[in-house]
């Protein structure tokens, strides 16, 4: 497919075109901060209107793209008690047409990862709040160019230039400009409305290039393979390590809620006089009550339990169920982290029990 | 510094006399340390204690991490001055014994805001801002202490720290609001303030009640209010300005403002500091016959 240069000095330009072809644009924006030490820099994706800033390009924002296709809370009805009659009020699927723009190779490759649990792929049931704003959403992807301490996605496959999930790629050269890559239909929209800034054939040398400089600045590198193989095995899932490595975490949800590929919710009434909503909101395996049944029972009644379980769904279940990883190596969870649990940490370990077990 | 402490843990780990350490060692990136839990006496080499130990470890003292249920008869933590504030405290509202911890303290030079503003040394520009006006830096309640524990002065009120608290308090209510709804629209209710505070320690929080709610689940503007304002309100004259929910917030919302004005009314009406004494009772969760006010009775 097509290919074309970009100035970055143009992304505004992008932003007004796309603006005016009645897209919903969302990029990554800085967040305004108090004053003080105490306040540290944060940046997260937002529906941006022509001549707003954003911090395309630079760094890897606070928290993803999850919730433009998967809401920390949304209602999925509306109820109200007339009298003996309930009346329920369906929401709207009609989500606007929206192009994510700037969103990093990791974040782009995790939709992949949603979608195998909630569309109809492979779970036999379409969750349409998702897949119908899925539909409707087209994916801009952006190079990584500067990947921080915290990336690992080469240790899962992926890479700082990865286009997996992408409509259209950008890649940042070293002399400033981007180097286009139209790779779907929706991509190919997406260049005809921005077609009057580009140009040429971009440079593809240029950017294979950066994104084996890229690459060579990750300096967390694990060998993935062989944790298939030793999660699978049974005998591991009472291994010392779990709880070794486990006993620090605190039991918050911040690596899950801030990771791009945990999807697990929680569905609620919320009730006001004779009338609310039934809401779904994010839930997390690492909360203590997650896993609590009526009669008392907790079938992971310990924090290790509850990490081990989040490790096992990213590199055994999604792997059983959907024949891929639920981790992209974004990093979000070691940055996160309250205590530094660092789930690398574990890749390393399995790694290494699994070596030594084969030999 | 860390040498003696070292030192002294590898020896009451080895006599017995303790089960456990509970300190800071190495952690995954250079910018990080990380809790560490020594039971043999050789872990105890792992230890480190600088200014990028910043978590507040008495968290794992707080019966809600499951602390009475480890078996440990006798734990030993190391603390920085604000730490053991918060093993002061939990002494001081019966949720633990000061029998059941024996407590490493330390001349603290201060910690950085955040790893992320680590540069290799701590200055000026990355130290939190709690460490401002600390009167704990040669810690209050220690079993061990490195050296001689000069004599300090604390007798002082309770100070503001956080500059940004005298900007929200001049706004009027309305930009105040409107501040904290778009501050907290980013808040998705991970509870990681909970979860690093040692006073959070009811075994199952108010907001995790379902039967019936209390506070909305869901991370919406109304659910997010309700958890910070419950949870500001529930540390008011128990909270020792540790500032962890602030530090370990993943997206970076400055939580513990609430408490920090909170202390300062607690002084105010008070004259009330919380960690400072384990007899003195914190004013909100007493109860006195004799209580001149009559609302109650």
């Amino acid at each position: 497919m097509r290919t074309a240069t970009l100035q970055k000095s143009d992304l505004d330009r992008v932003i007004d075109l796309l603006s005016q072809a009645d897209y919903r644009v969302i990029a990554p924006q800085n967040q305004p901060r108090l004053e003080g030490p105490d306040s540290i820099d944060v940046a997260t994706f937002q529906e941006v209107q022509p001549g707003d800033s954003h911090n395309i390009g630079e760094g890897l924002s606070t928290t993803g793209i999850k919730p433009f296709l998967f809401p920390k809370d949304e209602p999925l009805f509306a109820y109200e008690n007339r009298g003996k009659k309930v009346v329920l009020t369906e929401v709207s699927l009609d989500f606007p047409k929206t192009v994510i723009l700037g969103v990093r190779p990791c974040d782009v490759a995790s939709v992949s990862s949603l979608d195998a649990v909630f569309s109809d792929k492979n779970a036999g049931f379409n969750d349409e709040l998702f897949t119908k704003r899925l539909e409707k959403t087209t994916f801009v992807s952006y190079s990584c160019t500067e990947p921080d301490v915290s990336c690992f996605c080469t240790s899962v496959g992926l890479a700082p230039d990865s286009d997996k999930g992408s409509d259209l790629h950008m890649t940042e050269l070293p002399d400033g400009t981007l180097h286009v890559e139209v790779k779907t239909e929706a991509g190919e929209k997406i260049a005809a409305v921005i077609d009057s800034l580009l140009s040429g054939e971009g440079d593809a040398v240029a950017r294979q290039q950066a994104g084996v400089v890229a690459a060579e600045k990750i300096t967390r590198l694990r060998d993935s393979a062989s944790l298939l193989p030793w999660l699978q095995d049974l005998n591991n899932f009472g291994d010392e390590m779990w709880q070794r490595l486990g006993e620090k975490c605190l039991g918050c949800g911040a690596c899950t809620f801030e990771c791009p590929t945990c999807h697990c919710f929680d569905i609620v009434d919320e009730n006001s006089g004779n009338k609310g909503y039934r809401v779904k909101f994010w839930d997390s395996c690492q909360f203590d009550h997650f896993t609590l049944h009526a009669s008392g029972h907790n079938t992971r009644n310990s924090q290790f339990e509850r990490y081990r379980n989040r490790f096992n769904c990213k590199f055994k279940i999604y792997e059983d169920v959907f024949g891929e990883k639920g981790c992209v190596g974004c990093g979000r969870c070691i940055r996160g982290c309250p205590v530094n649990l660092d789930i690398t940490e574990y890749m390393a370990e399995v790694a290494q029990k699994a070596t030594t077990s084969a030999s | 510094m860390i040498e003696q402490i070292r030192e002294k843990a590898r020896e009451l780990l080895e006599s017995g006399e303790l089960d456990v350490v509970i300190g800071y060692a190495e952690g995954s990136d250079p910018s990080r340390t990380t809790p560490i839990f020594c039971r043999k006496p050789e872990d105890t080499d792992k230890l480190v204690l600088d200014g990028r130990c910043v978590n507040t470890l008495p968290a794992y003292l707080n019966k809600r991490h499951e602390y009475p249920k480890k078996g440990w008869k006798k734990t030993g933590i190391i603390g920085k001055g604000c730490d053991i504030r918060a093993i002061t405290q939990l002494v001081a509202e019966n949720q633990l014994k000061r029998d059941e911890v024996y407590i490493f303290g330390a001349e603290c030079e201060g910690v950085v805001a955040h790893p992320e503003k680590w540069d290799g040394s701590l200055h000026e520009g990355n130290c939190a801002s709690k460490c401002s006006s600390c009167d704990v830096k040669i810690p209050l309640d220690t079993d061990f202490y490195p050296g001689e524990k000069p004599e300090v002065d604390r007798s002082g009120p309770y100070l503001v720290t956080a500059p940004a608290l005298a900007t929200l308090v001049k706004m009027d209510d309305e930009d105040r609001f409107a501040f904290w709804r778009d501050d907290f629209d980013r808040c998705f209710k991970c509870y990681a303030c909970r979860e690093v505070c040692p006073h959070c320690s009811c075994n199952i929080c108010i907001t995790d009640r379902t039967m019936p709610s209390w506070v909305d689940q869901a991370a919406h503007t109304k659910g997010v209010f309700g958890w910070h304002l419950t949870r500001a309100m529930h540390l008011v004259g128990r909270c020792t300005g540790c500032g962890e929910c602030t530090r370990a917030c993943p997206v970076n919302i400055q939580v513990d403002l609430f408490n920090q004005k909170m202390k300062e009314v607690i002084q105010e009406s008070f004259d009330y500091k919380s960690g400072y004494s384990m007899e003195v009772k914190p004013p909100l969760i007493t109860y006195n016959t004799d209580d001149t006010e009559n609302y109650i009775r």
